[in-house]
């Protein structure tokens, strides 16, 4: 019987890791937590508090006017952020396992996401360490800015697989790998 | 045609979506009328030029926001958002 605490890729055999060319390397993250937290208009700076002071090695995405997403390297965020904001400062929803984290790296990268995401991937105006929302076609994106040539894509669980199709196709003519 | 969104900045018209007219203002609760509530639903002046409408950033932050557009040349002259984060966004 499967073990239903296990996570499973939607991918599954698409991103088999494979050995190609350099120029552009691929692979999927499942989160441990992935959590969005929404403040009310009132409440942003005591909400962007309480978030800034558990940070640790989290990546805190803002996201939209007090609204932010924060991706945490342990499980558990979502039960220690609903204790510490509760209903009358905002809402706290786990995201968990409703995205995949597609990471896309290499001197090519920008070059691939540019040509079918709608968004000046300049570093002046999206620089390293900073989170961009968007969209490729109908699939939402949140694009967070991990280097110059390194971008990790939070896209929906649903709608993954044809994603990674989509990038696998606009990263051919360089050449990628999959790790 | 790009819209500059009040949160995210210039972005492409495809991440947003047309909301309605935002000269069109609501009756009253208590204004009964029936001409009143079918002139606010279905009635539009179509200009040709300025307008204010209603647009909101759908694929980025999801901000609503007054876009005015001449409806002729598509030149955007202004977008200021609205709803409950309007004054944070200004």
């Amino acid at each position: 019987m499967a073990n239903l605490a296990e996570k499973l890729s939607p991918l599954h055999e698409l991103a088999m890791p494979r050995s190609g060319s350099d120029k552009i390397i691929l692979s999927e993250r499942l989160c441990d937590s992935l959590v969005q937290v929404q403040a009310w208009p009132d409440s942003v700076g005591e909400v962007e508090k309480l978030i800034n002071g558990t940070r640790g090695k989290r990546s805190v995405m803002p996201t939209g006017p007090g609204r932010w997403l924060i991706d945490d390297p342990a499980e558990g965020l979502e039960d220690k952020l609903r204790k510490k904001i509760g209903a009358e400062l905002g809402a706290v929803t786990g995201l968990t396992h409703a995205r995949v984290v597609v990471s896309i790296s290499g001197e090519k990268a920008t070059w691939v996401l540019a040509s079918g995401i709608a968004l000046d991937f300049d570093l002046s105006a999206f620089p390293t360490g900073t989170t961009q929302v968007g969209h490729h076609h109908e699939i939402g994106l949140t694009i967070h800015r991990t280097g110059e040539n390194s971008f990790d894509l939070y896209v929906f669980t649903s709608l993954v697989r044809s994603f990674w199709q989509w990038i696998e196709k606009a990263s051919a003519e360089p050449g990628f790998s999959v790790v | 045609m790009r819209l500059t969104c009040p949160y995210c900045g210039p972005r492409d018209h495809q991440e947003f979506t047309y909301r309605g007219d935002a000269t069109a203002a609501r009756p009253a609760l208590d204004n009964t009328s029936v001409d009143d509530h079918n002139a606010y639903v279905y009635d539009r002046s179509n200009p040709d030029g300025l307008h204010r409408e209603l647009w909101n950033h759908t694929s980025g932050c999801r901000t609503h926001m007054i876009v005015e557009r001449n409806t002729v040349t598509h030149d955007v002259v202004s977008c200021e958002p609205v709803g409950p984060f309007a004054e944070q966004l200004k």
